[in-house]
């Protein structure tokens, strides 16, 4: 007996974006070059969007399309956009090394790749489309907080929160059919939109004060 | 069912809420806000006093009714009041002391025109009063905390109103700390309750103690006693009283002396007997010990000071350690199963509550106005100020004499109910615990000797004699509105020491809502005329019949005079000196001298030190220098507070590391503790 195509390519299609969105997420761990960095995150944001999309599709839920269409507009052209001319203006290319060095880095993830898998097993029941989705969710968000210890940088910190944040929309995507009320998802879009609008202009203002973008230096305020 | 006592409470705090904004807005214009804000608090503390009179006389507070004041936001949360006896009683006192402070500061105030900025003082003044009100009145546990941080930090703020001065400073953080103790033990002792009632409101709390284990119960009573014990100031946590008092500006003091501190009588009153009864006996003995120890070491504390306002703190402890004494009793009594002494030991912790909060806060006005005529604390650069300050010092007078329990005043009388409630109730038990009563009464006794001593040192070196400084020679009577409000109490206190049946029938619904009986019928004899201690082992008194008596023996020593004396001629002379040039302010009694034999007999407490040092040129006779210094030590400061400050800051100085200032640091705390949860779950 096959199931009904209608429900097997969708969640096929979800599974792969999501595949798709850990490999960036990957890549992002071990990327040094900021700008290419900033473009790793839209291609994510990118994914995310398809996997709202196709759930909006199959389900014939017209607030997700709202979902998505917030995704395309914020977090696939509006924030790259922004952090790439914060780049551009304050002419720094590249990372400087992080913490732990980059091989390292890629096994940590790794390893919270599996504890996410880990984590998530109880829960595969619940899940309607896909297989692994939130698994994969979990991993963003582990990796993303790694990332964000492990980055000196303000704006790869924030890059790494904005991966959090991916994270937990696909969380949302993935364990409720119709995801979130389209209200508390609304109120996360616009949280995180600020919260990068603020952050850029603080940014801009650590390396005004500290001529640097280094937020180890921040440990000076300290009384 | 009466209408009218709710409508004026709900005008009583429309009143107070109108006198915080309209301070506001008069935050320029200095002068309307200091009448706006002391009117509007005068006529909304009246408006209290009819309201809760008629509440308390006509039995409409038996009715139990809960009145929402503003809509519920928040499950839990009810913005409610219930006019309830005991809620009621304590209204009546703040708003009666409210009232006379109120029409004080209208004057006092007049010293800040053009140095500080009155419209803050009359906004958070008012804010003082108001949530005071609503904590005697709230029916729902987190409106009540929510009223006592609004009262606590109000009173921060006027304690610390002229910060700019470093005592205050220091006294407002101190009273901050101690408080919020306070409070958080309050939380953790309502969860507690909460845990059992399933609720937050009041009436789910009345007589919950029956129901709840008796783990959870004597917590809840732990905590209750801590966080109501900070705020009423019992020993070992009364640190806060002898500094906040005296830094804060006087009508402030009086109104934290006489109001603020009897929140947490108002508490323990409403937990031990309404909330948690029938209460195990060892809670009655905790708070009887308490009270009397409060009360000896408050009076000797007091005996030592030389600072007015300081003196007039210690004494705080003191009374209130006496109301404990009363309400321990009560609980004892309960517990054995004495309804009727229970009731009378109730009647006598709240009376001295009322009669307290007159008396105190009268002294502290008192002592506001010299303060601001001599320019200093320090009792021994006052003196003569009886012909400087006649008005002033004659109701300084009256309140010593109350709260030196002298009859025929109102200080008198609660300790004489106190008294009779100790006495007769060592034949309740036959257990070894009934020797607290006796001792207890010993130490009360021993209390009222000491403190009629410590006023008698008050009023002595303060008021008579010859100025001792510059500033007390020039002294200035205090203005109208300023006598006016110490007159006012001074009548209430007169009012409760001679008429003290017809003040009882006030009292009858709240010791039939919390102890069982009323009593008003019992207690007076004679149409009122005569006050009697109960049952029938117990002692009369007549308050009224002694003033009438003292008013008929006035004539003898005039018809004697008459008699004996008429012809005689009498002759004016100096006061000999023993051959010196004249007598000067140095060769008077001083303070520290007068209490001197009381600081030797209690030598193991006090720790006196004093140093001597003698400059001589040629004989050791005669002396061309001498510097003379004593201390006192304060057993509880530096012996428990200063070594437990310093643990805190040596474990505060370990926990730094933590806080390396480094981003990357913090969220790694955040990460780890992440990982470890989800592993944990697994």
């Amino acid at each position: 007996m096959h199931p009904a195509p209608t429900s097997e390519i969708p969640a096929q299609l979800i599974a792969l974006f999501a595949a798709l969105m850990l490999v960036a997420q990957l890549l992002l761990a071990v990327q040094r070059m900021l700008l290419t960095s900033i473009r790793l995150f839209a291609i994510q944001s990118l994914f995310l969007a398809g996997i709202a999309a196709v759930v909006a599709y199959s389900h014939n839920a017209f607030h997700v399309y709202v979902v998505v269409a917030l995704t395309l507009i914020g977090k696939v052209a509006f924030l790259p956009w922004l952090l790439d001319r914060q780049v551009r203006r304050m002419k720094i290319i590249q990372e400087i090394e992080p913490l732990v060095n980059f091989p390292t880095s890629m096994l940590i993830c790794g390893g919270l790749t599996l504890l996410g898998y880990l984590v998530a097993r109880p829960f595969t029941s619940l899940e309607r489309l896909g297989n692994n989705t939130l698994a994969v969710a979990i991993t963003l968000v582990l990796t993303g907080f790694f990332l964000m210890i492990n980055r000196r940088k303000a704006i790869t910190q924030v890059l790494a929160l904005l991966t959090v944040e991916n994270g937990v929309m696909l969380a949302a995507v993935a364990l409720t059919t119709y995801g979130m009320p389209l209200v508390v998802e609304l109120g996360i879009f616009f949280d995180v939109l600020v919260a990068v609008m603020i952050l850029g202009i603080l940014v801009y203002r650590i390396r005004e004060t500290f001529a640097s973008m280094d937020t180890s230096k921040l440990s000076q305020l300290k009384g | 069912m009466n209408q009218l006592p709710p409508t004026l409470l709900l005008l009583t705090l429309l009143g107070y809420a109108t006198g915080v904004v309209a301070s506001l807005f008069c935050l320029r214009a200095e002068k309307a806000a200091n009448v706006l804000a002391c009117g509007l608090a005068a006529l909304a503390a009246f408006s209290g006093v009819v309201a809760s009179v008629i509440g308390l006389l006509t039995g409409a507070a038996t009715a139990h009714e809960s009145v929402q004041i503003l809509p519920e936001l928040i499950p839990y949360l009810r913005f409610s009041i219930r006019l309830d006896p005991l809620g009621l009683f304590f209204t009546l006192l703040v708003s009666l002391v409210g009232l006379a402070i109120a029409v004080y500061s209208l004057g006092y105030n007049r010293q800040f025109f053009g140095r500080k900025n009155l419209g803050v003082f009359g906004a958070f003044f008012n804010s003082v009063l108001l949530a005071t009100t609503l904590v005697f009145l709230a029916d729902n546990a987190f409106f009540f905390l929510i009223a006592w941080e609004i009262m606590a930090l109000s009173a921060y703020f006027l304690v610390s109103f002229e910060h700019e001065k470093e005592e205050s400073r220091n006294a407002g953080v101190l009273f901050f700390v101690m408080s919020h103790i306070g409070t958080g033990c309050l939380i953790l002792g309502f969860l507690l309750l909460f845990q059992t009632s399933g609720g937050y409101g009041f009436e789910g709390f009345h007589a919950i103690g029956a129901t709840m284990a008796a783990g959870p119960r004597n917590a809840a009573f732990l905590l209750f006693l801590v966080g109501f014990g900070v705020k009423a100031g019992i020993v070992p946590l009364h640190i806060w009283l002898p500094v906040a008092h005296p830094a804060a500006p006087s009508n402030v003091s009086a109104l934290m002396s006489g109001i603020l501190i009897k929140t947490g009588i108002y508490g323990l009153t409403r937990v031990c007997f309404d909330f948690m009864g029938p209460p195990p006996n060892w809670w009655g003995v905790t708070i009887l010990t308490i009270g009397t120890i409060s009360a000896v070491l408050g009076v000797l504390y007091a005996l030592m000071e030389h600072d007015l306002k300081r003196l007039l703190a210690y004494h705080s402890i003191e009374n209130i350690g006496i109301i404990l004494m009363g309400l321990g009793a009560a609980l004892m009594f309960l517990h054995t199963g004495h309804p009727v002494l229970a009731s009378l030991a109730l009647i006598a912790g709240l009376y001295h509550t009322i009669n307290h909060a007159v008396f105190k806060a009268l002294l502290f006005l008192g002592a506001g106005a010299v303060v601001h005529a001599t320019h200093t604390r320090n009792m021994e650069e006052m003196g003569g100020l009886v012909k400087r300050m006649p008005r002033t010092a004659f109701c300084f007078l009256v309140g010593a004499v109350a709260i030196s329990a002298l009859p025929p005043l109102n200080g008198f009388v609660s300790e004489w109910l106190t008294y009779q409630s100790l006495l007769q109730g060592f034949g309740t038990t036959p257990s070894l615990i009934r020797l607290m009563f006796p001792l207890g009464g010993a130490m009360l006794a021993l209390t009222g000797a000491l403190a009629a001593a410590c006023f008698v040192k008050a009023y002595g070196i303060t008021f008579l004699a010859q100025p001792r400084s510059e500033h007390a020679a020039c002294a200035h009577e205090a203005g109208g509105p300023e006598v006016a409000g110490q007159f006012l109490l001074t009548a209430v206190c007169v009012f409760l020491g001679l008429f003290p049946t017809q003040f009882l029938r006030l009292l009858d619904p709240v010791t039939s809502q919390l102890a069982g009986s009323a009593l008003s019928a019992q207690l007076g004899l004679a149409n009122g005329f005569v006050l009697a201690g109960a049952t029938a082992t117990g002692g009369t008194v007549s308050t009224l019949g002694l003033a009438l008596m003292a008013v008929c023996l006035l004539p003898v020593p005039l018809a004697l005079w008459w008699v004996f004396a008429r012809g005689t001629t009498v002759r004016r002379g100096p006061t000999w000196d023993c051959g010196l040039q004249g007598l000067t302010p140095r060769m008077e009694y001083t303070a520290t001298g007068f209490s001197k034999p009381i600081r030797m007999i209690f030598k193991a407490l006090f720790r006196p030190r004093r140093e001597v040092q003698r400059e001589y040129d040629f004989s050791p006779y005669f002396a061309t220098n001498l510097r003379f210094e004593s201390h006192v030590e304060e057993v509880f400061l530096t012996r428990i507070y200063r070594p437990l400050n310093w643990l805190v800051w040596r474990v505060s100085r370990r926990m730094r590391a933590l806080q390396a200032g480094s981003l990357q640091a913090y969220l790694i705390y955040i990460f780890v503790t992440l990982l470890l949860l989800l592993i944990f779950a697994l």
